[in-house]
């Protein structure tokens, strides 16, 4: 396969799934500020500031007449000077589509051209200003189809494997950052306002697309240690991060044509001392600070499977 | 239309008629494709009058917005060379086909197959024994000055004689119905995605239109294309590794690339994808390089090589050219094929069929003035109201002055430039360019259409059935071009035998 077009299918499907989580985030944060809005102080500004951060974007441009949350959902989804935004996510994930449509299908090609189309929707926009939740179930329910029209249409072959690539790293990385910001609130050991700890936690699971999936598991209250292990090393939930580096592992010896016990590039490499140190990983001995350290290693390590792809594959 | 002065019946009582598509439909001095006279369709047409007329507007409505959305859901987006931003636009599609019957065709075929015969064996004895211009048939200085020909083409030996292997004739009708030729598109025509999609959308839209007609497939374009770049291969290749050339997804043909690219199954590349290596050309893979023995490609002869030509392109790949001239690679179409289609040389097309086949041209030119010939030069200078003055090396409807829909000024600005440069210019007698009922604004009224039908040339010279009919939009317009506000329709070419449409509609 053309470099060019591996590393296009990358990055489609990466910024494809980073729409989805920031959807994703926008939507549960809205939904967390209606929870807490009698409950705590000043909630409102410090989710969404909160959110900012998480998703590391500046924050908006203050709007008169606008309030901070509604300034803050029109920034974070639908406006494209902000390079994060779900809608600025979606048109690179088409562009880079549009440039190799030859190499997917054409109903791949079809959903995401949809996608966009629906996103950019003046009347759906306007909507996002009173809620977001239209716009955010419109790009998840986009992103799915797409990955489900992926699944049975395209051959699994090495540019089936690209995207699974793009589209796990993506998710690895995102759960780890999730994760990352709130690990003090592992130490606060305040037990007190169990409701409050119950609704962030949920948040958290809400974030990575987990809150059923982990009910199903543990019949009782959120807790936070059960939340992590769930979210890092569940081996068989899509969004935990050990699946996400299993199927990593699994594509790049794919793609390399060889079995994926016998890692002899550095980006194998790399992602397998990962999926082992998390295999090992002694969840319940982790406090806050120690959680924090883990988490950030994992986020360099992540970021350095990337710069070896592009090396390895001439991804340029 | 004469109004009643007294009902016939109470209006309020008569059961409202469906407002009918068709009315007021208007007859113009061109030829129309539909109607030989106000009261009734052509025979072939007589189904389609039929079922259209029993359409409601609404329900034509409905189905022009699902042929739109289709286009855009597809993404079948072109670029506007002009816009400010290369802003994406959709192809615009009018949902009544329009229909050739067998006889027709099969004369349109014969003389394309007979023209693209004829300018391959221009292309290959002005790049070797100008034959052609030593016996005076076409001007020496029009050739060898033109701005297309290719100096360092002279004497290459190209893969199986062949330079045109893709070409896009534009034909149009005179008031009397005659097919003219108007151009050859023998460079990088582009078109032929929309002729393809255009069918995929009206059989989704509008199926029932297809009941009354055996109307020919043209889908076996691409696999027929794929044959063609296959045949021109090295032979040393076994199997040829073919790819697609593109200038990349700015390009307002890009979608048309890719869509052929995928049809094909080869891959689409991009300048920067392919490197020369000892005179060999390879593409970067993620497994290394791989060799490459045909290249389709969408980039015109400027951008091909900065080696050779323009050394500012950043498009093309450094030493391709090179490779081409030494056989590792084939290229379609060839180098060097501009001056088959420059429109100084266009005029003598039919004395080259003559020359080189000894047969009369089946598809008659335009008649056209040459201005750098003094006397047609003054006719031309004193009808400029009445021609069509078009500029040699422009295309795409660039650089054009339609006489009768010109201003004063215009007029003055082209007299100026011809008498300054005259061989940049040829001029033609305005034609009206067939109409055809196309929707617009709830109604279907009259539209001047073109056709261009693609011809290629491997082992044999095939054309497609049917072809590209281009509609101008804006009313009363000759402009059909799709960065001037054309439009675009299907094109029914008829299976040859006697089938008499089925008559009634339910």
């Amino acid at each position: 396969m053309l470099s060019r077009v591996a590393d296009a299918l990358f990055w489609m499907s990466r910024y494809l799934e980073r729409s989805e989580h920031v959807a994703r985030a926008v939507d549960v944060t809205f939904q967390l500020d209606l929870d807490l809005h009698g409950v705590l102080a000043d909630p409102v500004e410090l989710e969404w500031n909160a959110l900012l951060s998480l998703l590391r974007m500046p924050p908006p441009e203050p709007r008169p007449g606008s309030t901070a949350a509604a300034a803050a959902m029109r920034w974070i989804l639908v406006d494209t000077r902000n390079p994060g935004s779900v809608l600025s996510c979606v048109n690179r994930s088409r562009n880079n589509a549009r440039s190799i449509r030859g190499s997917i299908s054409p109903l791949m090609w079809r959903e995401l051209n949809k996608l966009h189309w629906r996103l950019t929707d003046t009347g759906l926009q306007a909507r996002v200003a009173e809620s977001p939740h239209d716009f955010c179930e419109e790009t998840r329910i986009g992103v799915l189809l797409f990955h489900g029209v992926c699944e049975s249409t395209l051959t699994h072959d090495e540019s089936w494997h690209f995207i699974q690539l793009g589209r796990y790293l993506e998710r690895a990385e995102k759960v780890l950052r999730i994760l990352d910001s709130r690990y003090a609130l592992l130490d606060s050991g305040d037990t007190t306002d169990l409701p409050i700890a119950t609704l962030q936690w949920g948040a958290v699971l809400r974030n990575c697309g987990a809150y059923e999936a982990y009910r199903r598991l543990f019949i009782s209250r959120v807790e936070p240690e059960r939340v992590v292990e769930f979210l890092l090393v569940n081996p068989d939930f899509p969004h935990s991060v050990r699946f996400c580096l299993a199927k990593i592992v699994d594509s790049l010896a794919e793609i390399a044509g060889r079995l994926p016990d016998r890692c002899d590039d550095e980006a194998s490499r790399t992602v397998g001392r990962l999926l082992a140190d998390l295999v090992y990983l002694d969840a319940a001995g982790l406090d806050g600070e120690r959680l924090h350290s883990f988490l950030a290693d994992a986020m360099v390590r992540c970021a350095r499977i990337g710069a070896h792809l592009q090396r390895q594959y001439a991804l340029v | 239309m004469t109004p009643l002065t007294t009902p016939v019946v109470d209006p309020a009582r008569q059961a409202s008629p469906e407002p009918e598509v068709f009315a007021g439909y208007e007859l113009g001095a061109a030829y129309d494709e539909m109607f030989a006279a106000p009261d009734g369709p052509r025979a072939h047409y007589a189904a389609l009058h039929a079922r259209l007329a029993t359409t409601s507007p609404d329900d034509f409505r409905q189905r022009k917005a699902m042929t739109d959305l289709s286009m855009r859901e597809d993404g079948v987006g072109f670029t506007v060379y002009r816009a400010e931003e290369g802003i994406e636009r959709v192809w615009p599609m009018d949902p009544v086909p329009r229909i050739i019957p067998a006889a027709e065709w099969r004369r349109i075929e014969e003389g394309l197959v007979q023209r693209i015969t004829a300018l391959n064996l221009f292309l290959w004895d002005v790049y070797h024994e100008q034959r052609i211009l030593r016996d005076g048939v076409v001007p020496a200085r029009l050739v060898l000055q033109g701005g297309f020909f290719r100096r360092e083409f002279v004497g290459v030996d190209v893969p199986r004689r062949i330079y045109v292997h893709i070409c896009g004739t534009d034909l149009i009708r005179a008031a009397d119905g005659t097919y003219l030729v108007l151009e050859d598109n023998a460079r990088t025509p582009s078109g032929v995605s929309y002729m393809l999609q255009n069918r995929q959308v009206l059989k989704r839209v509008f199926p029932s239109l297809f009941n009354d007609y055996d109307v020919l497939p043209n889908d076996d374009y691409p696999a027929a294309l794929l044959d063609v770049l296959q045949w021109i291969a090295p032979p040393t290749a076994a199997q040829p590794v073919v790819v697609l050339l593109s200038p990349g997804i700015y390009n307002s043909a890009y979608f048309e690339h890719s869509y052929l690219a995928q049809r094909m199954g080869i891959d689409l590349v991009e300048g920067r994808d392919l490197f020369v290596d000892g005179n060999r050309v390879f593409m970067r893979t993620t497994r290394g390089p791989r060799r490459v023995d045909v290249i389709y490609r969408r980039i015109d002869d400027d951008f091909l090589d900065p080696l050779t030509f323009r050394p500012d392109s950043a498009l093309g790949v450094p030493g391709l050219v090179n490779a081409y001239r030494g056989g590792t690679v084939a290229l379609a179409n060839s180098v060097g094929t501009g001056i088959a289609d420059d429109k100084g040389v266009y005029p003598f097309v039919p004395d080259m069929i003559r020359y080189y086949l000894a047969q009369e041209p089946l598809l008659p030119n335009v008649e056209t003035f040459r201005p750098e010939i003094p006397a047609e030069r003054s006719h031309v200078l004193a009808n400029l109201d009445k021609f069509v003055v078009k500029r040699v090396n422009e295309s795409g409807g660039y650089g054009m002055l339609v006489g009768p829909a010109s201003t004063r000024e215009q007029r003055e600005e082209f007299r100026a430039a011809i008498e300054a440069n005259p061989r940049d210019f040829i001029a033609q007698p305005t034609i009206q360019l067939s109409t055809h009922p196309t929707f617009v604004d709830g109604r279907l009224d009259g539209r001047h259409v073109d056709l261009r039908p693609f011809v290629l040339c491997g082992e044999r010279v095939t054309v497609t059935p049917g072809g590209l009919t281009r509609v101008a939009l804006p009313k009363g317009s000759l402009v059909v071009n799709s960065s001037q506000g054309g439009g675009s329709k299907d094109t029914w070419v008829l299976a040859d035998h006697d089938h008499a449409p089925a008559g009634g509609v339910s």
